[in-house]
């Protein structure tokens, strides 16, 4: 289970941020969360009582939610896959990882790729737990957890640094978090700080729940999760997600709802998700 | 079911020919489960007993889990229930065949009390399994000689038969770690477990080295809660969470006692045992750190 070497691995297998952390975890759920919301949504059994009334409100409201959040899930192995494949990517920062599933980012990733190094980010004291169990180095590359919020990424960009070589092409995942983050606390100055961290050949890959698909259900599920839900929504219309790639070279197709990206079948294809979503390369120019 | 518990008026070690009944909890739960699916869907019993060419009374005893699943009608039920998820209905219907069959374990029948058995059904259909553990290490991880100081201390003087056929039991348990599809086995271990030296010095270490083999295992995670840590670890006993890959059947909590045990599937139960469980996983060391701190026991014992 544990693959050691050379440092500075030798440290990191209990971890940097997790090994340290004294325990004294808020791991409180009264209030609903994410995480676990979203696990509701995915048919897990890791949610509590406030998680599933808070999914429950929002399948009330935008009952295709169950497909949005199969269709972000597959998209994210879709994503891995390509990056680790035919774009040669062999660490990965994915930030928001939710509770552990299948196809975890590192699993499709080493799959693909061995030796692939994946670091993890989320700050949900449930997904913190069983990150730290599950989500362990193996014979086929390093696996490491930050226990970080996304607006810190000065935080989670030097924790990093301890598995992942930023002087080498990494690929960063922000799959469905960005919606956390509202205009105030402007989410595009975030990507750009974590872009600038990573030299020309990164990749940026993002899905955002969309403000302009089932405009009305989905603006009612938002309100609906912005009272139970410890962390906001908000939702983007398409040139608001597309802003998050400017500078960027988008991979083909493009920018387009999450199930139409390189989908593995038909059906796939055929999801009703509303997410926007695509995969950009960090050429040699300005950003 | 909030809470199973088998009369408490049973023998402890049924006779050799006393007929038994299959895996009990496995037949509540998917009783229960259709029940609420037949709910749901406004269903009467007299309109899904006619369904089954039979009463209203046979389906109260199907969803009591009293009678056996015949396959046909419970693919009946879920076809007039509206599931048609095959995936869904393929695990329903494998957990109605372990629930009639007698399972591997028929041939410990003897040696089984009755409100263990319906566990050991669980054990093996379960995909994942959280374990908290005080005393002892876990069955599944026993080595014989272990096991055997075990079993010794539980039963007292007992033939030396006797004690053999519990060994064998808990060997042949074991085997679902390693067979096809073997569930994720997530357990936490406080200290005293590992330092107490069950079966003397040498019978430990070869233990504790058995733990840190298994813990290589790629479905096996391990992790320790250290006595300087986890004061939620003295705030109850052992227990035990088993999921079960079909999604509609709940997370059920295992409670041993020395006579008896409880099996809790009550959403509230399982609940707060996961957030007990979570504590203490977030308390212990990591599987890494446990990998280390296992290495030290081994020298200091």
């Amino acid at each position: 289970m544990t693959s050691e070497g050379s440092p500075p691995a030798a440290d990191r297998g209990d971890g940097t941020a997790q090994g340290t952390r004294e325990v004294p975890l808020d791991l409180d759920t009264s209030v609903a969360h994410v995480a676990r919301v979203y696990d509701y949504w995915l048919g897990g059994k890791d949610n509590f009582a406030a998680d599933r009334a808070a999914g429950e409100q929002a399948i009330q409201a935008y009952p295709d939610i169950v497909y949005s959040v199969r269709a972000n899930r597959a998209f994210l192995a879709r994503t891995v896959r390509y990056l680790a494949g035919e774009a040669g990517i062999r660490q990965f920062l994915d930030i928001g990882t939710g509770i552990p599933t299948a196809n975890n980012t590192h699993e499709v990733a080493q799959d693909v790729a061995p030796g692939s190094n994946v670091v993890y980010v989320d700050n949900d004291p449930v997904v913190l737990t069983h990150a730290r169990a599950l989500l362990v180095s193996g014979e086929q590359g390093h696996t490491n957890y930050i226990d970080a919020d996304l607006r810190d990424t000065g935080r989670i960009l030097a924790e990093a640094a301890q598995t992942l070589d930023f002087s080498r092409p990494v690929a960063i995942m922000l799959m469905a978090i960005l919606q956390h983050i509202d205009e105030a606390e402007d989410p595009y100055e975030i990507v750009n700080s974590l872009l600038a961290a990573v030299p020309s050949g990164s990749y940026l890959a993002i899905s955002h729940p969309a403000a302009d698909i089932e405009t009305e259900a989905m603006a009612q599920m938002a309100e609906r999760l912005n009272k139970l839900m410890a962390e906001k929504v908000t939702f983007r219309t398409r040139p608001q997600v597309a802003r998050f790639f400017d500078g960027l070279e988008l991979v083909e197709p493009g920018m387009l709802r999450v199930q139409e990206w390189r989908p593995a079948s038909e059906i796939e294809a055929k999801s009703p998700a509303a997410l926007w979503g695509g995969v950009g390369r960090k050429g040699s120019g300005d950003r | 079911m909030s809470a199973v518990q088998p009369s408490d008026e049973l023998p402890r070690e049924p006779a050799m020919d006393e007929p038994r009944g299959g895996p009990t909890v496995l037949r509540i739960m998917l009783g229960n489960q259709l029940r609420r699916l037949r709910e749901a869907g406004g269903i009467t019993p007299d309109e899904a007993g006619y369904e089954i060419r039979g009463s209203r009374s046979k389906i109260s005893r199907i969803e009591h889990g009293r009678v056996g699943f015949k396959e046909r009608d419970i693919e009946d039920l879920l076809t007039l229930y509206g599931v048609t998820d095959e995936q869904v209905r393929a695990g329903m219907l494998a957990l109605a065949r372990q629930a009639n069959s007698p399972g591997w374990w028929a041939k410990y029948n003897d040696i089984l009390p009755d409100w263990f058995e319906p566990y050991l059904g669980l054990e093996m259909a379960a995909s994942l399994i959280r374990n908290f553990e005080i005393q002892f290490v876990h069955g599944l991880f026993q080595t014989e000689d272990y096991a055997r100081a075990v079993t010794a201390l539980g039963y007292g003087p007992v033939s030396s038969d006797e004690t053999e056929r519990r060994v064998s039991l808990r060997m042949r348990r074991q085997e679902v770690l390693t067979g096809v599809d073997p569930p994720r086995v997530w357990f936490v271990i406080d200290e005293a477990a590992l330092r107490r030296p069950i079966g003397g010095r040498q019978v430990m270490r070869a233990q504790l080295k058995h733990l840190l083999e298994a813990a290589t295992l790629p479905n096996v995670t391990i992790q320790v809660v250290p006595f300087r840590r986890g004061g939620h670890a003295a705030a109850g006993g052992s227990f035990t969470i088993l999921r079960f890959a079909a999604p509609d059947l709940p997370d059920v909590v295992y409670l041993e006692h020395l006579t008896s045990a409880l099996y809790l599937d009550d959403r509230r139960d399982v609940d707060h045992y996961m957030e007990v469980m979570n504590r203490l996983s977030a308390e212990a060391h990591t599987p890494v750190a446990t990998t280390r701190f296992l290495k030290e026991i081994i020298q200091e014992i």
